[in-house]
């Protein structure tokens, strides 16, 4: 009995404090805003206003403005997953393999992901704007005379190439780690079996890195629905609303138009759709993963 | 059991202690005062600074001012939310009275109140009680470069919307770029904007205090608003003459491209300047009044005082707030602090004129009987301006046409208005 309660207290020594700590900065905020986004409040009233589901069926029948956020969020998820995990994917073989230079090229990919995401917006904006016009100076070539940032089409691919341009060094590097741990005598016995490098790294390799795919598709699914900064300071939602993601369709509502009621339903809405998206894409992908 | 028990207590023993640390901290802090201020402007970061220091030499109170720009609002409210109100703060005029009502001291009896001018008290009175600090008294129109004005030949200023687009039309024929837009600027659009619907707004609608209230209460609604088309016409204007990529100049293309007489006219304000001169010293420039269709009598300047200093009414160091704002109203210093440091218009009685040029071209047109509206789109609701500004975008980015885009300024108004009630 003594034995069994003084484990106990080592066990709670150990994980109340990082149970404590969690539950005061996250869960409890999470519930707080549940419980808001029932509520009418502008933020600063002393008192909000109870008002039911109002929000939440305001969302479905009388936002086009969220709609289009959504779209885009999705549109915008889609190219972005699929684009840095190929790309990622491919410059790592590269450069898991035997080339000149590999470590500083990876240090090089990997840079723009330590750089945050607000200053690499306001550079980027810099490059769209002061920087192709000046290129436009030395080569004139059209293409830099495009508006990149100004014209809603434009704005969806520079929106979306500087995304994938920040985030693929961090994938980058789940998929060297992936390739790393693929044992080399499965790749010796297939190269003896006779497999040619197509075949190896599409019956081998992908098959032995599938948990790093999951882990990679996972953030980067998860990163693209709650994409924010980036976007925050590169095109500010513009030009109009073509560029407004989810997450900066709530931090307007809430703290432009003062409606904190209203974007935390929205958000607690976001929440829900990330879970549910990234709950399949886990489920599908671990069930094609294998051991060696 | 018992060991459960004195583990608890050992606990409890440790975070009390951290308590009362926090606590003794705040009583330590009591006897000298220090003022809690937050504040936005960021270029104004050297005036405040300044300010601050001479406060501190005359009087020992020692002034702590946060200064923030973009997400100013959202920090504000965080504040406010948990409790940590700053003792002095900056909000808008107009809207931001009901916003901010609970928080707001009333300083109608105060004795500063009355050296300030009753036309800057204006946005801050709400049912004869002042609940606000006119900080600045700002106009905002279109900026002209004088020298390439006077290069190209164009002697007479242009006051209609025919009489812009033919000067735009000769200053693009001697090979510069017309405007430059601030189109990717969320405030920029809408004071464009609205400056050309202002004169209508008295004449056609009963005044400003009509037009919003029957914007609020969707009695009135931007898709029946005729003089809407001379909105649109000048942001056509504007941006058929504003250079390759319109819709990507912002407020740093404007000023440091007017200031090298790279383009001849943006719509900005007296705030500009300073900027403009961080460029080019010795840049020459004016106003022009902005053109309301085609009536030149109507086109006229936008001034008002927006920009407003509010004193939290619970705060603990309200006196001492209180003694601030007597202090810049009626010490030598602070009388000076506006036109001479930072050079914009002054609210108080009797202040100098300070020394810029678009503060004295203000004086100069508004003394030549050149109308100067209120900037009436503050009273509507807080973040209407943002949101219409991004419908107007959409307009000038060719997603929108006229129809869609009134349309849309309608719904995003009337989602704000029923929220605001």
């Amino acid at each position: 009995m003594k034995k069994k309660t003084s484990r106990f207290l080592v066990f709670a020594a150990f994980t109340v404090p990082a149970f404590a700590a969690i539950l005061v900065s996250v869960e409890v905020p999470f519930l707080m805003s549940v419980l808001y986004s029932f509520t009418k409040w502008n933020g600063l009233d002393r008192v909000p206003l109870f008002i039911g589901m109002a929000n939440y069926t305001e969302i479905f029948l009388d936002d086009p403005d969220m709609m289009r956020a959504l779209s885009f969020t999705f549109q915008q998820t889609f190219f972005r997953v699929i684009l840095t995990n190929a790309i990622a994917l491919l410059l790592a073989v590269l450069l898991d393999g035997e080339i000149r230079g590999k470590n500083a090229l990876r240090a090089i990919f990997y840079i723009p992901n330590i750089i945050s995401l607000i200053v690499i917006g306001y550079i980027w904006r810099f490059i769209f704007s002061k920087g192709f016009d000046s290129f436009y100076e030395m080569t004139k070539a059209p293409i830099f005379m495009l508006s990149w940032l100004g014209d809603g089409d434009m704005a969806f691919g520079s929106v979306l190439l500087v995304s994938v341009w920040q985030s693929i060094g961090f994938y980058l590097v789940i998929y060297i780690a992936g390739l790393q741990i693929v044992p080399r005598d499965v790749i010796e016995a297939s190269m003896i079996d006779g497999a040619g490098p197509h075949s190896r790294f599409y019956k081998i390799t992908l098959p032995l890195i599938m948990p790093s795919v999951t882990v990679a598709v996972f953030h980067s699914l998860s990163n693209s629905l709650k994409s924010f900064d980036v976007i925050f300071s590169l095109t500010n939602g513009g030009p109009g609303i073509a560029t407004t993601t989810i997450a900066l369709d709530i931090y307007k509502t809430a703290f432009v138009v003062s409606r904190f009621g209203y974007g935390t339903a929205k958000s607690v809405l976001l929440f829900l759709l990330i879970l549910a998206f990234t709950f399949f894409q886990v489920k599908m992908f671990k069930s094609r993963e294998i051991e060696a | 059991m018992k060991r459960a028990i004195s583990f608890l207590v050992v606990l409890t023993l440790a975070c009390a202690s951290v308590f009362a640390a926090g606590a003794k901290e705040e009583a330590a802090e009591q006897k000298p005062v220090t003022l809690n201020l937050m504040f936005y402007s960021p270029e104004l970061q050297e005036q405040y600074n300044d300010m601050v220091a001479a406060y501190k030499a005359e009087t020992g109170v020692t002034l702590d001012i946060t200064v923030l720009q973009a997400d100013y609002r959202s920090v504000l409210t965080s504040k406010i939310n948990s409790g940590d109100i700053p003792d002095v703060f900056m909000t808008s005029a107009y809207a931001d009275n009901s916003t901010y009502k609970d928080y707001a001291y009333d300083m109608s009896n105060e004795p500063f109140v009355k050296q300030l001018q009753p036309s800057a008290l204006q946005g801050v009175t709400v049912a004869g009680k002042v609940i606000g600090y006119p900080f600045l008294v700002q106009s905002h129109s279109f900026i002209y470069n004088k020298k390439v004005f006077a290069d190209v030949g164009i002697t007479e200023l242009p006051k209609t919307l025919d009489q812009l687009e033919a000067a735009a039309k000769k200053i693009e024929a001697a090979g510069i770029q017309p405007f430059a837009t601030g189109f990717k600027e969320f405030w920029v659009l809408p004071q464009t904007a609205w400056q050309a619907l202002a004169p209508a707004v008295v004449k056609n609608y009963g005044g400003y205090a009509k037009f919003v209230a029957g914007l609020n209460d969707g009695s009135l609604k931007f898709k029946n608003v005729s003089e809407m088309a001379q909105v649109f016409d000048l942001l056509d204007l504007i941006k058929k003459y504003g250079g390759p990529k319109p819709n990507e100049s912002d407020f740093n293309d404007q000023t440091s491209s007017i200031a090298t007489g790279k383009v001849a006219i943006i719509h900005q304000g007296n705030w500009a300047e300073g900027t403009i001169r961080k460029t080019n010293e010795a840049a020459d420039i004016g106003y022009l009044v902005g053109p309301a269709g085609n009536d030149a009598a109507g086109a006229g300047i936008m001034f008002d005082s927006n920009q407003t200093i509010r004193v939290a009414k619970d705060g603990k160091n309200l006196k001492a707030a209180l003694a601030w704002l007597n202090w810049l109203t009626t010490s030598e210093y602070g009388k000076n602090w506006i036109p001479g440091k930072i050079k914009q218009m002054s609210p108080i009685i009797g202040s100098d004129a300070p020394d810029s040029q678009i503060a004295k071209a203000t004086a100069k047109l508004l003394g030549e009987k050149a109308p100067g509206y209120p900037w009436f789109y503050q009273m509507f609701p807080t973040g209407t301006e943002q949101q219409l500004g991004a419908v107007l975008q959409g307009y000038c980015a060719g997603q929108t046409d006229r129809a869609a885009t009134l349309d849309a300024m309608d719904a995003a108004y009337t989602k704000i208005a029923k929220a605001a009630n």
